[in-house]
């Protein structure tokens, strides 16, 4: 297993891929340099099936990286060309990001500088502001919880003991000698099996597998096979 | 009951800090009263002599460990610090420092690269919140804003103990990166 020992993550390096993908650890954080590196005096001796594996998602690294670190990140919409920053556009932008990268600099000083405080370890309750809703989400909550269709009654059916599929089965091997009365395929049948067997008919019928015949309202119903 | 031992009282048992009005309230004191019992309790809970120190944070005043004496803190609650923030953790919070109230497009926008999941940790850790939304923009996206946890953490008053943004870059160093970008846009065109 290949592990790296990068100032972000230490680890398995399957295991930063995945952080990477599901956006818990930022690509541009990873010196993907280091992390070639890292592989090569690892691994000094060649494996092709490993070393194009791992060239295959350095690759895909690099190819994220570059994409997220382009001076212009919102998609274009379809069909539109992404629109290019003039070289003065770019250190303008460059010059606000360099700003922001200085003073987080700052920033993770003062919070190292003051991580050493410990308060006062009693606990109160919550603020009252922070028990606060306001109008509009409490309307917007009460909306949802009132509007929610209450559960239908369910205690009342039994297990699932027959499927539309296996009684479609049974009717189509029931044709296969020809035309065939319903009655006479459900004979023996319950009222559930029976009344599944009639919506597998209505099923492959719809599907032009059979044609329903009814001479009259009521009446017996004929299965014919389709050619 | 003299006035520092009524501060002193309501500051032990507070573990986020209490603003001089919110102390002055409490103890029944008048404001003037309550700056002078905070100073004289500053003087005795000094950083050279004490292991208990008098912090003025977040809009307010709190009893703290002396960060001297932190290690034989940690040790004895058996607890580790929390783990470090990441570099990029602290470019969406300077960001929301320096421009806040600012959505969370406004924040990938400036840093150039999609901030969501680490705007997430951040408020998750209490040091972002939404404070409202952005009725112009599409949608109208929550607006964020830094938490009193943020400034306490920082060890700031407020907003003002930060230095300007313009400050924190000299003027040769951001035209040194103005002419290297322009010259490469001219090189590569």
């Amino acid at each position: 297993m290949f592990t790296v020992e990068l100032d972000v993550y230490a680890g398995p390096y399957d295991l930063l891929l995945k952080l990477i993908m599901r956006e818990e650890l930022e690509v541009f954080e990873v010196p993907l340099r280091r992390l070639v590196e890292l592989y090569r005096s690892t691994h000094l001796a060649p494996d092709l099936e490993r070393d194009t594996e791992f060239a295959d998602s350095a690759t895909a690294l690099v190819l994220l990286k570059s994409r997220l670190l382009s001076p212009l990140l919102e998609p274009a919409e379809a069909g539109e060309e992404a629109p290019l920053l003039s070289p003065e556009e770019l250190a303008g932008r460059l010059k606000e990001y360099l700003k922001i990268r200085r003073a987080a600099e700052r920033l993770a000083d003062r919070f190292k500088a003051n991580a050493g405080y410990h308060p006062s370890a009693v606990s109160l309750p919550p603020r009252r502001e922070r028990l606060a809703i306001s109008r509009g989400r409490l309307l917007e909550t009460a909306r949802r919880v009132f509007s929610r269709a209450p559960e239908p009654q369910t205690h009342h059916l039994g297990p699932i003991t027959v499927t539309v599929q296996e009684l479609a089965a049974l009717i189509e091997a029931a044709l296969t000698r020809g035309p065939r009365s319903f009655d006479e395929i459900v004979s023996g049948m319950d009222r559930l099996r029976t009344a599944v067997a009639f919506a597998a008919a209505l099923s492959l019928s719809s599907e032009g597998r059979l044609n329903l015949l009814q001479s009259e309202p009521l009446g017996p119903i004929t299965l014919e096979p389709r050619p | 009951m003299n006035a520092a031992a009524r501060i002193e009282a309501i500051l032990i048992v507070s573990p986020r800090p209490v603003s001089l009005r919110a102390l002055s309230r409490a103890a029944d004191l008048p404001e003037p009263e309550t700056r002078e019992a905070l100073e004289e309790l500053a003087r005795r809970y000094s950083p050279e002599s004490s292991g208990v120190v008098l912090r003025h944070v977040a809009g307010g005043y709190q009893l703290a460990t002396n960060p001297a004496c932190a290690r034989y803190v940690e040790s004895f609650r058996e607890v580790a610090r929390p783990a470090p923030l990441s570099a990029a953790a602290y470019e969406v919070l300077a960001t929301v420092l320096y421009m806040g109230p600012i959505t969370r497009g406004g924040i990938s926008a400036v840093r150039g690269v999609n901030s969501d999941a680490v705007v997430r940790s951040l408020v998750d850790r209490e040091l972002l919140r939404e404070v409202g939304r952005d009725e112009e923009a599409p949608g109208s996206p929550a607006l964020l804003d830094v938490t009193e946890e943020f400034l306490t953490a920082a060890g700031a008053e407020g907003r003002e103990d930060f230095p300007p943004l313009d400050e924190l870059v000299s003027a040769e160093e951001l035209e040194r990166v103005r002419e290297r970008v322009v010259r490469s846009g001219r090189e590569a065109g």
